[in-house]
């Protein structure tokens, strides 16, 4: 079976700057891909260039068996898009949205109306279909712009960030849609800074980072590629002030994080380190209300892998703090 | 996946056809529309007339072809960059259809918007100020020929990278504007001096001009057959020019 989308040395330059370097990857049929990377990675730069928004400057990106500069109209309609913005007509009414982007794809009147009432029925906006998009909230315009891009029924479905920016009830329809799209045998290529986010979905990930692919593999093996970021979470009842610097103190701990009321121990030797805080605990008359080993997240991985740091991440805060707590890494690069 | 086996040309034109539908429905009352479609050529021609002592009859051809000029030439500036600014435009270039279809579909909405406004001064004229047509052949193609090379125009001009439809109408109007002084719009040509009639020859306005007068019986320059072989060559220019600047923006982008 061909792969659904094979990327061969795909390269973009903005001018002087080179934005997507040289990248090569495949993506299988029926596969759920992400694509990793903080904000100005090349990630939307890439999926420009795969869904003919962009040309490439140098490389060829084919979409099942289409080149998508030699071939565009073919490529283009195997896939459908959902790009970063919720590009949806706001003067149109979401049942109009949904029957000018059948007639895009030049679908036959019976058959684009009865796709836009199973879709809004499916998105639960069908009582809604006549109302002007503009009135919608930005969850259910993201569902429009799912919507939209499912009407031509295709093999591969693009996704740019699709749940940045909504609220946690949007972001598990839309995660469970993809799931769900995915099990009926939908290819997703879906780019995102939500490492999480990534983890929970995905069959497999690409991490990209100034616009070169750093990783490409299963969720779980990369993580095991990084056994060194394994580390201890730990909880007291009642916190001393003192706590991270005589944590940070102890053998073997490479690195301590605060998460909220928990500290995060970063070792190489989990069960060492997991007597030292027993001990430390005793000694200082303090309460275990937790105390966890921990594998390295993807999160971890990304961070080892991307090399981002608190200095490029932002200066003075502690960027790998704030990104394990929730989930999201961002850079300053140029998106 | 869906494929649907029909003859490639009709596809093309039925998409370019929806998008044109599209743009009518969507940008036709905007204000930019409005404004710069309507108000600005009218307020122009009023500016100009008022006050001049020649008769008002003789003026029609004039406020027809600033009409055809500003009108169908204002719906690609404010129809693009719009939607570039909501992403909108990127939807047609993922589509399954070539940039000529979506380019003539969005030059179409231009032309139909030009050439309708366009009529009510045909049709005051003839109400009120005895203006009479002695070449409607003559007049259907000033109006076709010119509406598709003026919208086009706007089509090229709205391939300037700007999210706001002012950030085009500005070097737009650079360009509109001194076109209206050199081709015969307010004085006519037999009466400019031979360097300036030369200029006034590539002028699009001009033969607009030309054509709208000959239609309505009175005295041309250059006849209708060169004005007609001209707008015809700037239509399909423009048309060019626009697909190509639109291809240098994709490489850009």
């Amino acid at each position: 079976m061909e792969d659904a989308i094979e990327v061969a040395e795909l390269t973009k330059y903005y001018g002087d700057l080179l934005a997507v370097n040289h990248i090569s990857f495949d993506v299988e049929q029926g596969e759920i891909f992400g694509f990793l990377g903080p904000n100005g990675a090349g990630k939307t730069t890439t999926i420009r260039m795969l869904t003919g928004v962009s040309t490439p400057t140098e490389g060829a990106a084919r979409i099942m068996g289409y080149d998508i500069q030699r071939q565009p109209i073919e490529a283009k309609e195997q896939m459908g898009i959902v790009p970063d913005v919720s590009n949806v007509y706001s003067e149109l009414s979401a049942w109009d949205n949904l029957v000018f982007t059948g007639k895009l794809y030049d679908m036959p009147r019976t058959f684009r109306e009865s796709r836009a009432e199973e879709l809004l029925e499916m998105f639960g906006l069908y009582d809604r279909r006549g109302e002007k998009v503009q009135g919608f909230s930005r969850g259910m315009k993201r569902r429009i712009c799912i919507a939209m891009a499912l009407m031509n029924r295709a093999s591969i479905l693009f996704l740019d960030e699709p749940t940045s920016g909504l609220d946690v009830q949007s972001v598990l329809i839309i995660r469970d849609l993809i799931r769900k799209l995915n099990q009926r045998g939908l290819t997703i290529f879906v780019t995102t800074h939500n490492i999480e986010e990534a983890s929970q979905i995905c069959d497999r990930v690409a991490i990209i980072n100034h616009g070169k692919i750093a990783a490409i593999d299963t969720p779980e093996k990369l993580k095991r590629t990084v056994r060194s970021l394994q580390s201890v979470e730990v909880a007291f009842e009642a916190t001393p002030l003192e706590a991270l610097k005589h944590l940070k103190a102890l053998p073997k701990v490479s690195e301590v994080v605060k998460e909220g009321d928990k500290f995060k121990l970063f070792t190489d030797d989990p069960s060492s380190v997991y007597s030292s805080i027993w001990d430390y605990a005793q000694n200082n008359r303090l309460r275990l209300i937790t105390i966890n080993t921990l594998g390295p997240s993807l999160e971890d991985v990304f961070v080892k892998l991307t090399g981002i740091t608190p200095a490029t991440a932002d200066g003075n805060t502690d960027q790998r703090a704030r990104g394990r707590g929730k989930g999201q890494i961002s850079g300053r690069e140029k998106q | 996946m869906i494929r649907v086996h029909r003859s490639h040309i009709g596809r093309e034109t039925r998409v370019a056809w929806a998008i044109t539908v599209k743009d009518m429905r969507t940008y036709y009352t905007r204000p930019p529309s409005i404004m710069f479609g309507i108000l600005f050529p009218f307020s122009l021609f009023l500016s100009f007339s008022i006050g001049r002592n020649i008769p008002l009859a003789s003026q029609i051809p004039v406020l027809i072809s600033q009409t055809l000029f500003f009108s169908s030439s204002s719906i690609g500036p404010v129809v693009i960059p719009s939607e570039r600014a909501n992403q909108t435009f990127d939807r047609f270039l993922t589509s399954p259809v070539s940039l000529l279809s979506i380019l003539m579909g969005k030059t179409m909405a231009g032309i139909i918007y030009g050439a309708g406004i366009s009529i009510i001064p045909v049709l005051v004229g003839a109400a009120f100020f005895g203006s009479t047509i002695v070449n409607l052949g003559a007049l259907l193609a000033c109006f076709a020929l010119s509406s598709f090379a003026f919208s086009a125009l706007g089509i090229m001009f709205a391939s300037i990278p700007g999210q706001t439809p002012g950030q085009v109408m500005m070097p737009l109007n650079f360009f509109r504007i001194p076109l209206l002084f050199i081709s015969g719009v307010y004085t006519p040509i037999l009466e400019l001096p031979t360097s300036m009639q030369m200029v006034a020859l590539i002028s699009p306005l001009t033969h607009t001009v030309e054509l709208a007068r000959y239609a309505l019986g009175e005295g041309v320059f250059f006849g209708p057959l060169l004005n007609i072989a001209i707008l015809s060559a700037y239509a399909a220019v423009f048309l060019f020019m626009g697909i190509r600047f639109h291809i240098m923006n994709q490489r850009k982008e």
